[in-house]
Formats: structure tokens, C-alpha cells, sequence
């Protein structure tokens, strides 16, 4: 007996969601930022469960191309913070205020 | 239970844990560390999906350059026993808001599709089959990406540059 | 069997390949004779963004893909791009004054605008899911770079990271649609897709509509609809003026493209929902960044919430589908001449090492700069909807496409917003010609650059708006050939 495709599925939403609320309630970009990579990480997860469900490699292309992905967000983003700390010495987002518009 | 099973419970779990260590732990480094295991046991997961390629990159370019280059992050931004960070905000009803909504979407995606095969089948091909695909089909997307990693390279060079200036 | 890259198959890429490729021979350059100005580089970059134009209008429309499939030359992708590189172009114009003025003339950046309208072409065109995606970060990616790009200036580097944390998060949702859109339907293929999803049946397939609802969520941050708009005025505000205006223009264009190209393509059998949420999305983009732009009183902030607003509109027409789809391309075509007109008049005006253009400093401007207050007059009577100019003409097309398709209340929606629009833009007109300036601002001088850029965006205004048939008849006929 193998695991069901919805298993797999269903381990990739949870972990979406442990992302996303991640996200909204952290006040640390760096841990923000993570939170971001395991959401990216969740959607791999389903994307290769249904390319193995189709029989299709599309799945696995589209992960190699997310990986390059988010190597460049973390690249550009901890360049970022690693100079918006030497200048103002804070990486808590209520300092950087995400969501007020 | 076969097997297959017991080894995708006992990784899936782990990677919850790691999940929710991520978002819970108040220590920045601990959070890190919680996240590499996420990561690992996803590329756990990838080998149960046989996509074995993937595992491997996902070895070296998660846990091997972005976890490392987050872990660097930390200790260039504060000391590593510093001060916790704060695992709530203001946000958290919004939050809470969202998450029932995208829980939602999600539960009633998974409850009520139409799975197109119940049981996992092994997808063809292997490494040769991803490079064929990747100058084939997948050509275009694939030049975008070395565009798109040659705009990283030099965004991370300029804004970093300034930091020295 | 080896697949195999002819010369003969990357020719319908040659737009994409003509403006990335200029880029990387700008970095080139730039790194082995690095010595004195960087105009070569604008000139350079406006060299491969006219190789690009020539491409896209010689080769013509014709419904048929290449690069196995990935890439669609119709005539939808072909007038997108076409748009697109116009901006490009009138952004490059722009930037050129004011980076040396402010004394951050460096080649990367015209090499990061190239890049980043790679990105946007490939999201015009590409008939793939993946690609659209790539393409999406791309010019993403180059956009958070571009809003730092000022040195030791707090506000853009904050701004750049509010951009990319609030963008990555974005695209995560926007990725997990796509995974849930494939699981639907087997493919990346949008083309093959649509028909798996119309033989399927949509009543019930809920991957389908999770995926929808999170594509659109995902599309939503980067256009900026309410309530996915937070991150908008500040970064509008905290970014370099010439990128702001790139910005709100580029990101527009590919982006509307892309879901011009979902909507007709592959969700056309899932209307009835996707046009239900996109008229609530609507709805709420053009009153609240109508609402919030009035209580403004600075140019800069009050055209971030202005340029919320005008999604809004331009959604109205998206909720028609395939009946608004030569209403969305034409609107854009006249607010990419509208918007960057307006931004390259601040830049023009704004103090040396400020972004920032309070109301009280445009005071008495009318009569001290007459040519460029005229010209700034003009984009704001066209941002609310004046006869005589391309804003009126767009939006009666745009509101006329809504109720063609039956959602006559969303377009009175529309006008009475526009209408509240009129007291925010006018403003400004009245503060320049009827108020005494209390402390006269040193003015610099628009270099030549800039006064062709200007002269280019108003004479585009003012044709477009006089005699609008030309380019309705090609919008029209554009959008009329879509690969399906």
C-alpha cells in the first residue's frame, strides 16, 4: 500500500498554512522570510504529488524553477535586511510596519 | 500499514514540527534550525514521490545555501543568544482571519475533489527526462530563470555595495 | 530524440532576447570600461527596447506558439509587449536627468529596467503557467532592487523591503494556485489547459476554484487591489521617482496581460465566479484608493493611491472577459502615457535628494513653468476622465465593454468614482495656476531627455484622445487573434 495523492496534498496545505499565519503573526522579517520559504516549500510539495498523480514531469520542472526563485528572494531580501539593520539597527517588522498603508 | 506509510507519517510529522517550531520558537536561531528540519523532511518526502533529483537539489540549494545564508543573516543582524523576538503582533486577529479563510479553501479543495488517481503511480523518467524537458518544452522558463538569478546577483552586489558606501 | 534550438524557433523570441540581451551587454560593458558618464548605457538600452518594438510590429499576429508551445505570438501577447516596451522606453527617457542630478548614475540600473521588461515580456506571451511565473519574478525581483537603488536613503531601502516580504508572500499564494490549477487539469499549458477545464465540466471541481481564488489573490498584491494594497503607497512614495513611475506603469501592463490572457484562455468556462469576485475587487479598489487619495497632500502619495484607483477601473472592463479585453489594452496604452507623464513632471519639480512633492511647493508653478504645468494639467485632466483626452476615450471603452456584458451597476460604480476622482486631480491644477507660492522653489533645469519624454507622453494624450479610431481598430483586431 502506497500513500494517497490527497495525503500528500493535504501535508502541503497544512504546512502552507503554518506558513502563511507565520507570516501574519511574526514580527521578525528574518522570520518572515522563512516563513515565505516554507510556503514556496508547501506548494513544491503539491505540485509533485499531482505531477506524480498525472504521470507528468511538468511538476518537477516547475519545483527546479521555484528553487531558483527562492534562492533569489532570500538573496535580495538578506541583502536587504542585513543593510537596513546596519543602518537603523532593527529587524522587527513593526519598525518597518508591513501592513499599514 | 506498509511501510511507505510509516516512513511518510513519521517525515511528515517531522516536517510539521519543524513548521510550527518555525512559528512558535521566540529564539531566531532555533526558529532556523526548527526550519532546516521542515526542509529536510520535505526532501524526504520528494524521495517517497521518487522525484530522487529533486531531494538532492533540494539538499543542496534549501538546507545547504538558503538556510545557511538566513542563518548568516541572523548573526550579522544580532547575537545569537540576543534578545527573543516577539511570536505575537497586533495583526494576529487579521491573521486569524485569513487562516480560517484559506483553511477553508484548502479543506474543501482536498475533501471534495475529484482525485484523478487515488493511489500514487510512479511518474516516468528520471534525470535525463528533466534535462530533455527542460531544452524542450521548458526552454523558455528555464532562460528566464538565468535571468532572473543574474538580476539576484547583481540586486544583492548593488545593495550591498551601498552598504559599505 | 534530442530537441533541438533552431535559429528558426527562437525568432518569435527576439523581443525578449533583443531587451535581456542588451542588458547583459550593458553589465558587460559597464564592468570592463567603467570610466566617466553613463548616458552609452540609456542610449544602449533605448537601442535594444527599439529592436524589441520593430520585432513585435513587423512580425504580426498570427495564433500559433512557439519554443514547443511555451511561447504565443498572438495578437493578444503581441500588443501587450507592445505596451510594454513603449513604457520601458519613456521610463528610460525619464531616468536619464533625473539619476545624474541625483547623482546615482549607474549603468545597472538601465540594465535592471531591460531586465525587469524581459520578465514582462515573458508574461505577456507565454502560453505556459511556469513561464508566467519566472516572468513574474523577474520583474519582481529587478523592481525590489530598482526601489533601493538610492544610496542612504532610509525610506527606499524600507520601502524596497516591505516590497519584496509583502511580493514574496504574494507569489507564494500565486504559486500554490498554479499547483492547484495543474492538479486540475494535468497541465502548464494554458491552452491545454482551458480545454482540459471545459471538457471537465467546472461545476464542481473545487482544485479548480481554490486554484482561481489563490491565482487571483496572488495577482491581486501585484497589481495592488484593495485590500491587497498596503505595501503600494508606501513603496510608491519611498522609491527613486523614476522607478515609481516604471513601476506603476510595467507592473501594470504584464500583469493585466497575464490575467487579460487567464481569463479568456483558460477560465472562460468558470466565468460566472471570476467575474463575480473580480467586480467585489473592483468595487472596493476604485472607492477606497478613490477615498484615500483625497485626504493626501503630497503628488507622490496621491498618485500611489490614484494609480490604486485606475486598477480598479481597468478590472472593470476585466470582469467583461473577452468583451473587455480590447478595453483593457487600449486603457493602458494611454494610462502608460498618462501615468508616466504625470511622475516625470514631480521628478522634474521635486527638490535634489528629496522624492517627496508637497501640494504647497506646486503653488505659482503655472505661471513660472508654463510648458511642463500645461503638460501636467493635461495627465491629470486625462487621469479623471476629460473629453478631448485618452482618459475619457479609455474609460467610456472600459465602462462600455462592463455593460455590454451586463454589469451595468458596476459601471455606474465606476463613473461616480470617477467623479470623486475629479475633486483630488483638479486640486492640484487649481493649486498651480490660483495659489501664490509662500516660499518659491528653487526649480532645476529639465535636461533634454526629459523634455522629449514629456513631449512624447502629451502628444500621445492628446492623439490618442482626439482621434482615438486608429488605435481602437488595432485593439480591437489585436485581441481578436488569441490562441486557443
Amino acid at each position: 500500500m502506497s500513500v494517497p495523492v490527497y495525503g500528500y496534498v493535504a501535508l502541503s496545505g497544512l504546512l502552507f498554512l503554518i506558513g502563511a499565519i507565520g507570516v501574519l503573526v511574526r514580527r521578525n522579517v528574518l522570520v518572515i522570510l522563512m516563513c515565505v520559504e516554507l510556503m514556496l516549500n508547501a506548494a513544491n510539495l503539491a505540485l509533485l504529488a499531482f505531477g506524480s498523480a498525472h504521470q507528468s514531469l511538468d511538476g518537477q520542472v516547475t519545483v527546479l524553477m521555484v528553487m531558483a526563485v527562492a534562492a533569489a528572494e532570500v538573496a535580495v531580501g538578506l541583502a536587504l535586511i542585513v543593510t537596513l539593520f546596519r543602518h537603523q539597527g532593527a529587524t522587527d517588522v513593526d519598525e518597518v510596519s508591513l501592513l499599514k498603508g | 500499514m506498509s511501510l511507505t506509510q510509516a516512513v511518510f507519517i513519521l517525515l511528515g510529522g517531522m516536517a510539521v514540527l519543524g513548521a510550527l517550531g518555525m512559528v512558535t520558537l521566540r529564539n531566531l536561531f532555533h526558529s532556523a534550525l526548527a526550519m532546516i528540519l521542515a526542509l529536510f523532511s520535505i526532501a524526504g518526502i520528494y524521495v517517497l514521490l521518487e522525484a530522487e533529483f529533486l531531494a538532492v537539489v533540494q539538499v543542496l540549494v534549501y538546507v545547504g545555501a538558503i538556510a545557511m545564508l538566513i542563518l548568516f543573516g541572523i548573526m550579522l543582524t544580532r547575537d545569537i543568544v540576543g534578545r527573543a523576538s516577539a511570536v505575537r503582533n497586533r495583526q494576529w486577529p487579521l491573521a486569524l482571519a485569513v487562516s480560517a479563510g484559506l483553511l477553508a479553501v484548502l479543506a474543501v479543495a482536498l475533501v471534495r475533489a475529484a482525485w484523478p488517481l487515488a493511489t500514487y503511480a510512479p511518474a516516468q523518467g528520471g534525470v535525463a527526462d528533466l534535462g530533455l524537458a527542460l531544452m524542450g518544452p521548458y526552454a523558455l522558463p528555464f532562460e528566464v530563470a538565468s535571468v532572473l538569478l543574474l538580476v539576484a546577483m547583481v540586486g544583492a552586489l548593488i545593495i550591498a555595495r551601498e552598504a559599505r558606501e | 530524440m534530442l530537441p533541438t534550438l533552431s535559429v528558426l524557433n527562437l525568432n518569435g523570441a527576439v523581443p525578449q532576447i533583443a531587451v535581456a540581451g542588451a542588458g547583459m551587454l550593458i553589465m558587460l560593458i559597464d564592468a570592463l570600461f567603467h570610466r566617466g558618464s553613463r548616458r552609452w548605457a540609456a542610449y544602449l538600452a533605448l537601442l535594444g527596447l527599439a529592436v524589441a518594438l520593430a520585432r513585435v510590429v513587423e512580425s504580426g499576429a498570427s495564433a500559433e506558439t512557439i519554443l514547443d508551445g511555451a511561447l504565443a505570438r498572438d495578437g493578444l501577447g503581441m500588443a501587450f509587449a507592445l505596451v510594454l516596451i513603449v513604457a520601458a522606453a519613456l521610463s528610460v527617457l525619464v531616468a536619464m536627468d533625473y539619476l545624474r542630478r541625483e547623482e546615482h548614475e549607474r549603468a545597472e540600473y538601465y540594465a535592471l529596467i531591460l531586465f525587469a521588461t524581459a520578465g514582462g515580456l515573458a508574461m505577456a506571451m507565454a502560453n505556459d503557467l511556469v513561464a508566467v511565473f519566472i516572468g513574474l519574478e523577474t520583474l519582481s525581483i529587478s523592481l525590489y532592487v530598482l526601489s533601493a537603488f538610492f544610496t542612504g536613503d532610509a525610506a527606499s531601502r524600507e520601502a524596497a523591503l516591505k516590497y519584496l516580504l509583502l511580493g514574496a508572500f504574494a507569489s507564494a499564494f500565486f504559486l500554490y494556485g498554479i499547483a492547484l490549477l495543474y492538479g486540475a487539469s494535468g497541465t502548464t499549458r494554458l491552452v491545454e489547459m482551458g480545454t482540459a477545464i471545459r471538457l471537465a465540466g467546472t461545476q464542481a471541481d473545487p482544485l479548480l476554484w481554490g486554484g482561481v481564488a489563490l491565482i487571483i489573490v496572488g495577482v491581486g498584491f501585484k497589481l495592488a487591489l484593495v485590500p491587497f494594497h498596503s505595501w503600494a503607497p508606501d513603496v510608491y512614495q519611498g522609491a527613486p521617482t523614476s522607478v515609481t513611475a516604471f513601476m506603476s506603469v510595467a507592473s501594470k501592463v504584464a500583469a493585466f496581460a497575464a490575467l487579460v490572457r487567464l481569463l479568456v484562455v483558460v477560465l472562460a468556462p468558470a466565468a460566472p465566479l471570476t467575474s463575480a469576485l473580480l467586480a467585489l475587487l473592483a468595487v472596493l479598489t476604485m472607492t477606497v484608493g478613490n477615498i484615500l487619495a483625497l485626504a493626501q497632500d503630497e503628488v507622490k502619495r496621491l498618485l500611489a493611491y490614484s494609480s490604486i484607483a485606475q486598477a480598479g477601473y481597468i478590472l472593470v472592463a476585466a470582469v467583461a472577459g473577452e468583451v473587455g479585453a480590447a478595453a483593457v489594452l487600449f486603457y493602458l496604452l494611454g494610462y502608460a502615457f498618462t501615468n508616466l507623464g504625470a511622475f516625470a513632471v514631480v521628478l522634474a519639480w521635486s527638490r535634489r535628494g528629496e522624492g517627496r512633492l508637497p501640494f504647497s511647493d506646486l503653488a505659482g508653478l503655472g505661471f513660472r513653468r508654463p510648458w511642463t504645468a500645461a503638460a501636467l494639467s493635461l495627465f491629470l485632466l486625462s487621469l479623471t476622465g476629460m473629453p478631448l483626452t485618452v482618459g475619457f476615450v479609455g474609460k467610456l471603452y472600459l465602462f462600455g465593454a462592463a455593460v455590454q456584458a451586463g454589469w451595468t451597476w458596476l459601471a455606474i460604480v465606476a463613473v461616480l468614482n470617477s467623479v470623486v476622482s475629479a475633486f483630488y486631480y483638479l486640486r492640484l491644477v487649481v493649486i498651480m495656476y490660483m495659489r501664490e507660492a509662500e516660499m518659491p522653489l528653487a526649480l532645476q533645469r529639465a535636461g533634454l531627455a526629459l523634455g522629449v519624454a514629456l513631449a512624447v507622453c502629451a502628444a500621445g494624450v492628446i492623439l490618442l484622445g482626439l482621434v482615438p479610431g486608429v488605435a481602437l481598430d488595432w485593439a480591437r483586431q489585436a485581441v481578436a487573434v488569441v490562441l486557443s
